[in-house]
């Protein structure tokens, strides 16, 4: 349903949109239904001439139904919800799959540095790619990030992947995504980190291998 | 209509023009304006700051200020993953987009009193840095002041740990090697005289010994 909104360009876009729309769905239909009882009760037992309110004390056991039993029901959503959640929290945070590939990821004020790890598909070699405000990953291929800053808390935010993760200077944050559309996307700090926040967006193109491979050698080309 | 209803609809259409076009208005107060933004590292009078790696830029000349702008904004300067401060100037840069704000903010800029440079403790020997200072001195004047018709800008005046940084850029490729920036490109060239940090701090040396 969100996709309809924001592209799901990565398989944990597609876990966490699967909770958003099972949180939706569940909380959606029940907040239906206790509206329609409640305007079909008001409908009801609205005033009428001749006929007096009596107060209802909420003792007798068919009312205290009305309680008891979504009570039960709401603790029941609970439970499928929260399983729901930490299902997805294992999926997308929890487990970590084999690597591809890694990149690295440095926030400052106010811009990002990207190290592609180049053709050998190693970082801290001599082909490494670094960019500035500009990531290039490889559709379908597993990437480990090691995100990190240089000065100030800065958060890592891609929309069409559904990741939001902070950036803290003197710990590196792995995570992991795998590109599953072909696309550019934007980038943007999502913590306030100083006067030029609001100016530290970037660029993901996600590419074919060929595409991948054919930046790199332009990017050799220009020495770099 | 009256004189004072003609007025008013004559004050109103100028209003709206220069709302709508600041270049319209008076440069230096639309400067003033847009340097809120910059004096946030750059210090109110331009007077530049240490502690943010910030240069002093009051007093400049106005095409110089223009000039390094455009070079934030395309990316010619700024554009090196290790150029930490540069990254830093290039999104303000992009902050001032209107026609006409960028020659504004370079004219209020210019329009400042250049204070006392700030010292570092460079311990360059200013007399061997006299002898390197004559390749520079070709382009920057024997006194530091600039050429604006070799796109060389004024020294006195600069804080000796910025220009030892630019230095430094240059020399490494952080500054000066962007496409397309050629006066960088000459500069890239001319630092070459500098073989080692030494000369550079002599040169330094030098340079904070001119007066302004």
């Amino acid at each position: 349903m969100l996709s309809w909104l924001v592209p799901q360009a990565s398989t944990s876009a597609r876990d966490i949109d699967w909770l958003f729309a099972l949180i939706l769905v569940t909380v959606g239909f029940w907040f239906v239904v206790a509206q329609a009882a409640l305007f079909t009760f008001i409908f009801r037992f609205r005033r009428r001439p001749g006929v007096a309110a009596s107060y209802i004390s909420g003792e007798r056991k068919e009312e205290k139904r009305w309680i008891s039993r979504p009570h039960a029901l709401v603790i029941v959503c609970d439970v499928v919800l929260i399983v729901g959640a930490l299902l997805t929290w294992k999926a997308v945070k929890q487990d970590l799959p084999p690597a591809d590939e890694r990149i690295r990821i440095v926030a400052q004020q106010w811009a990002w540095v990207f190290v592609h790890p180049g053709p050998d598909g190693k970082l801290d070699t001599e082909d490494d790619v670094r960019t500035v405000n500009d990531l290039r990953l490889k559709i379908d291929t597993t990437y480990h990030f090691e995100l990190t800053s240089r000065d100030v808390v800065h958060s890592f935010s891609v929309p069409a992947f559904r990741l939001k993760q902070d950036a803290v200077p003197g710990r590196i944050v792995t995570g992991w995504f795998r590109p599953t559309r072909l696309g550019t996307y934007d980038i943007q700090c999502a913590e306030i980190c100083g006067i030029g926040h609001a100016l530290m967006p970037a660029r993901l193109t996600i590419e074919t291998p060929a595409e991948h491979a054919a930046w790199y050698a332009s990017r050799s080309a220009q020495g770099g | 209509m009256g004189v004072v209803a003609a007025l008013r609809w004559v004050l109103l259409a100028a209003f709206v023009v220069c709302v709508k076009f600041p270049a319209f208005a008076d440069p230096l107060a639309r400067g003033r304006e847009l340097y809120v933004l910059c004096s946030s590292c750059h210090g109110e009078h331009g007077q530049g700051d240490r502690q943010r790696f910030a240069p002093a830029i009051g007093g400049l000349p106005q095409w110089y200020v223009e000039t390094q702008l455009r070079k934030f904004l395309a990316g010619e300067r700024g554009y090196h993953p290790d150029d930490t401060t540069g990254l830093q100037m290039r999104p303000m840069a992009q902050a001032v987009y209107r026609d006409g704000d960028l020659q504004a903010v370079a004219t209020y800029v210019a329009s400042l009193r250049p204070l006392p440079a700030q010292r570092s403790q460079n311990t360059g020997n200013a007399s061997r840095g006299q002898t390197l200072y004559a390749t520079c001195a070709a382009c920057h004047g024997a006194d530091g002041k600039g050429n604006e018709a070799l796109k060389a800008p004024k020294l006195v005046g600069q804080a000796d740990w910025y220009l030892i940084d630019q230095l430094k850029k240059f020399r490494s490729g952080q500054r000066g090697a962007g496409p397309g920036d050629a006066t960088g490109a000459q500069m890239r060239a001319m630092v070459n005289v500098l073989p080692d940090d030494n000369a550079i701090a002599d040169v330094v040396a030098y340079i904070t010994t001119l007066q302004p």
